[in-house]
Formats: C-alpha cells, structure tokens, sequence
C-alpha cells in the first residue's frame, strides 16, 4: 500500500484525479432514475401540496402519505439531506479515486469504506483502450482502459477529458512497447492548451470530435482497410444467414400449425436480428492501423472504441471463412491475447475480433502487422488418405506448416480455418492419440497459446508426422525464446 | 508414440507406493457407488435391478486392473530446456513445456498421498491447457524438482 496522503492534493506526488464531471455521469442515470419514481409515486401528493388543499379533504388511505401531509417541511427536511448525503458521497469518491503513471507501474486507488489500490507494471500492459461511450462523448469525455495479462487485469480510469486519455494512452503505450524514449514535450503542449478555450472553441472541438474519425490525429496513421456498410451488412446476414432461414421456417410453419408457439419464437428471432444488428452498428466506421506503438483498432458510430496493442500481445491468429462467404472472398481475423476481454465489450466483439470481415488482401495485410516476415507457405503437411473416415471433408486440407517464426495449421473445408501462432508465444505442445486414432495410426497435435477464442490444435495427422511436427514446434519455441 | 519413448533416454517414473496410494484412491468411490447400488434392488425388491450394482463393480474391477499400467504410464524426463511428461494408456498424452514458460510451481498433498508420504506437482505456465500434473512423487523429490524447475525457468525467463 501507499503512505502517500489519502485525499490532499493528490498531484503532488504524481496523483492524478479523474475529471469532476465523473460522478455526475456515474450516478446521472441513477438519480434520474430514482427521481423519476419519487414523482411517480408521490404524484398525486405534489399535486396536492402545489395546488393547495382547495377540493374536499377525506383522510388517505395510505398512511404514508397521511404522515408526508402532516410533517411536509420535516419530509423535505430528510430529502435535502439525503440528496446532500449522495452528493458529498459521490464528490468524496470522487475525491479518493485517483491514478497515476510511473516510469514503471500504473496505479490507482479508490473507495470510500472499502479502499482498493491496485498497481499494474508497465511493461506487462496487454492493450490500452480509449473507449467513449455516447453520453460522455457529448462531453468531451472517455474511459481509459488499460488491460494488463490475467482474468480480472483491468484499471479503468472513467472519465478523463479526451485530450488527456489521450496523452496518457501515448505515455503509457510508449512504456509498453518498450521504447524507452521520453516523450514529455510531445504530451505537455495539449495539456497547456486545453484551458485558454472559449465556450464556442469548446463546442466546435466537441463538434470535431464527434465527427473526427476514431484514430488518434497527432499520429496520423492511415486505415489499412476500407469498411463498406453494405460488405458489413452482407457479411453478417450471411454468417448468421443459416440460423436467421431456418428460425424463419421454424416461424412460418408455427405460424400455419401451431400459432401459439410464435410466442416462443419471435422473441428468438428479435434476439437475432438485435445481435447481428449491434454488431454491425458497432463494426461500423472500422479501422486499424499501424503505429510506431502498436496496432490500432477503432470503431464505433455513436459510442467509439479505440484500442492499441502493443507489439508481441498477439498469441495467435484465426482467419476464418464462413461457407457463404467464399464467393465474394471475405475473411474475419480473430486473436487471442493474455489480457482478459472486456466484458462490456470495450474491446469490439468480445475483444477477439480484430477485423470483423475483409477481403483478402486487406487480411494479408492485417496479418503483415502482426506477424510482418511471415508468408503464405507454399505446402502444407496434410493428413493421410485414412484421415478421411475421421476428416470426411476437409482431409486433404487439414494440415500443418512451419516456417521459422510461425506455426500455421490449416481445418475445414466447408468453414475455412487457418490459425497462425507465432512460436515465441507457444506455451507448450502436446500430442495425443486415443484407442481409434492409434488403431488407424494417426495423433493429433496441440499447440498451447494463452486462453481464448482461437484453439491451435490438428487431429488425424499420420502419427510421425505429427511427432515431428511436436519435436519441431517444440525445438523452434526454444530457438524463438533464446 | 513409442517412436516417444524409445528415443533417448528412459523416463523418470513415478513412486511405486503411488500405485497404492492410486489403487485406494480408486477403490474407495467403487466400493461406494457399488455398495450403494445394491440398495436399490433390496429396498424395491426387483430381482433384475441386481444388474445395477453388478455393472458398477466390473467397471471399479477394471478400472483397478488397469491402474498398474496406467501408474506406470506417467512419466516426464528434464531436457536441457523443457519439461517433457506423458501419461495415459488409452489416450496417450505428451506434452514438452520449455522451463522458460512456467508461471508458477505448485507442489500439494492430499491426506491419502501424505499418509504414503507423496506428492503432486503441478507445472502452471500462461496456457490453462498445459496440464503437466505429476503425481505420486515422494515428497522430498517433489520438493528437489520444484527447487530444480525454478532455478531452470529463472535462468531461462522469458517474456510472456
């Protein structure tokens, strides 16, 4: 724990508030909220007590509102010291919430009864994102977050003036992708700008804000992909497009047999549409890039996201390709990483989907940021003629490559999979084989990579094959350590 | 997979009072379900749902039968930079994790191995699929190869 001084000028020693509109925006939705039901509920006694006691007075039922008419001023009495009470609570916690960035950690700590102080280093950082969720982005507002590796490795820093989540994303990126040069005079300048602006200056750089695209300016990196809505809206009807036909006949025929049972299925069918929806909504205006401290993901139309990687995060890459959309040759890239996903969603599609759907060639060159030496292997170790009792389809594309860096596996035909380790990330390997496969002497190999959506395995593999591959990806894990 | 094992030298085994330790492990929860099986027929008094308590005792027989192979079968050998551990005789299972990988060693002891002195240790890198679980070593092995592990991984860190 810190022996800094718990609520005096924080600054002092580096102690950063958060912006004093937070507590305002946190408990906002709240207090709207619960005003909202006093009136409700209390609406036939604030009438009264405006209006005057002028038609005929029979006692109220409810005893409650018999006590508020006979002590009106003490009732009030007792609301204006609750609202003081969620005030002061809300502005001391807003007062003991504060962070702070060290050449090595980051910090922060907050609570009232229960503090929490948590520290996260640098150089263990998974991803920064700036998130601005609509309300705040009004005004001028965003959330920092910084994911560190581990299952609840998360400092949120809600909310910070944008140039300010800003300044801090490039410090503590540039701790993080191990650069070590300093960057004070590029920092220092936005801050010092920020409080000679007049009101209309304010309004026109939130007007910019709202319509700049999510990327970062000062770097100026250009999108590597192009997201067309109709591509977008074509990709998603068509992944999901299976589910959406036959939850559509499953509805027409209840309709025409069975009419109760619409009420089971249109809600799943609302479900659906809501969720490829928001995908979409949320994919829209995409974009990633390059920068010198690692890819840069934004998105978002009304709430934005925008979120960096640091180089070497990846642990591995999935390129899927849903059947339906071979004919127009469009990809979806998926990763994982160490840091734990954003629940909220703060990192897009649970925070695995790092391009929602591209062409080829623009995956060719999303894959070129993460892995920049590595390219398409000529052949592939595929499984043997026997794999097809256990590959029915897919046996003469499911295989392996191994290049000096990278571990390719290569499944599916009819949903086309490549995924892409890069061997200083593997954790581990293991081969298996079961009664069946060992009979048909075929085994199967497991690439281990941290947790997440993409699984590196290959099964009905010829059995020396996949030893060697074991031996191989082992003796390359080594050498891309040292 | 024997390609595995023949090459280079032998794997470390573990203890043979594990087997004991094992075979009590697995006799315990046979003995239970089977004993509580038979209940079934003797309260209802259907003659047929004899069957239910027969088939769990051939199944904890077998499972019993295969333990001394399936003890033997677990072994791991200390390379020069990885950890290499196999296990399983139905389902074989090899997995090499280089030390500079491990996140954390843990070595633990139930009541049953710490009454035949043994212990297990487990081998934690980033990956929750790893699973290198040895088990049934004696405890002041254990405690060696935790020792030895650690010094490896510290001379071989590497990044996450």
């Amino acid at each position: 724990m810190s022996e800094e001084p718990q609520g005096a000028a924080p600054e002092e020693s580096g102690w950063h508030r958060l912006h004093p509109a937070t507590p305002l925006l946190r408990g906002g939705i709240v207090g709207v909220a619960i005003a909202g039901f006093l009136v409700v509920q209390f609406r036939d006694f604030i009438v009264t007590a405006l209006v005057g006691s002028a038609v005929g007075q029979q006692p109220h039922e409810d005893p409650l509102v018999r006590w508020l008419a006979a002590n009106t001023w003490p009732a009030i009495g007792i609301l204006v010291a609750l609202l003081a009470a969620i005030v002061g609570l809300g502005w001391l916690s807003w007062r003991l919430h504060a962070y702070r960035v060290t050449d090595e950690l980051v910090e922060e700590r907050e609570g009232v009864l229960w503090r929490r102080h948590r520290r996260g280093r640098l150089d263990r950082v998974q991803g920064v994102d700036v998130v601005r969720p609509l309300v705040p982005r009004l005004f001028g507002l965003a959330r920092l977050e910084i994911s560190m590796a581990g299952s609840d490795g998360r400092i949120r820093l809600s909310y910070l003036a944008s140039e300010r989540a800003d300044a801090l994303r490039a410090e503590i990126l540039t701790a993080a992708s191990a650069r070590r040069r300093r960057q004070a005079p590029a920092t220092a300048p936005t801050a010092a700008a920020a409080p000679a602006r007049g009101l209309a200056d304010r309004i026109s750089a939130r007007a910019n804000e709202l319509l700049a695209p999510e990327l970062d300016q000062t770097v100026a990196p250009e999108s590597l992909v192009e997201m067309h809505p109709g591509r977008l809206v074509g990709a998603t009807a068509l992944r999901l497009g299976h589910v959406l036909v036959l939850v559509l006949a499953g509805v027409v025929v209840a309709a025409v047999t069975r009419p109760f049972l619409l009420i089971v299925l249109i809600p799943v069918v609302i479900g659906i549409y809501g969720l490829a929806g928001r995908e979409v909504i949320r994919s829209l205006r995409y974009s990633i890039a390059s920068t010198p401290d690692g890819i840069r993901v934004g998105f978002g139309l009304l709430s934005t996201a925008n979120e960096t990687l640091p180089p070497g995060r990846v642990h591995a890459i999935e390129l899927q390709q849903p059947l339906l959309w071979r004919p127009f040759g469009w990809w979806r890239v998926r990763i994982n990483r160490a840091a734990s996903p954003g629940r909220d969603g703060a990192a897009g599609q649970s925070g695995a989907t790092l391009l929602p759907v591209g062409t080829a060639e623009e995956v060719r060159r999303v894959v070129g940021l993460i892995l920049p030496d590595w390219t398409e292997p000529a052949d592939f170790t595929t499984s043997p003629v026997r794999g097809r009792w256990i590959r029915w389809w897919s046996w003469r594309r499911n295989g392996f490559a191994l290049d000096a860096r990278t571990v390719a596996i290569r499944r599916g035909r009819l949903w086309r999979r490549l995924t892409l380790v890069p061997l200083a990330r593997v954790q581990s390997v293991a081969v298996e084989d079961g009664p069946l496969t060992r009979a048909m002497r075929l085994a199967r190999v497991d690439v281990h990579t941290v947790a997440g959506v993409v699984r590196a395995h290959v099964g009905a593999l010829d059995a020396g094959d996949a030893v060697a591959m074991w031996c191989d990806v082992e003796h390359r894990t080594l050498g891309a350590m040292a | 997979m024997s390609a595995l094992a023949a090459a280079g030298e032998a794997w470390q085994r573990v203890s043979p009072r594990y087997l004991w330790a094992d075979l009590i492990a697995r006799l315990v929860p046979g003995v239970v379900v089977t004993g509580g099986l038979c209940a079934v027929p003797i309260a209802s008094g259907i003659g047929w749902l004899w069957a239910l308590p027969a088939v769990s005792a051939v199944i904890a027989v077998l499972v019993l039968a295969l333990t001394p192979k399936r003890v033997r079968s677990i072994g791991y050998r200390l390379r020069e930079d990885d950890l290499v551990f196999r296990r399983g005789i139905m389902w074989h299972r090899v997995v090499a994790v280089p030390y500079g990988r491990m996140q954390l060693v843990d070595v633990s002891r139930g009541p049953l191995s710490r009454a035949f002195g043994l212990a297990e240790l487990r081998f934690i890198t980033a990956a929750a699929v790893t699973g290198v679980v040895i088990p049934g070593l004696p405890e002041a092995e254990a405690e060696t190869l935790r020792d030895r592990l650690v010094a490896l991984a510290e001379s071989r860190r590497a990044a996450l």
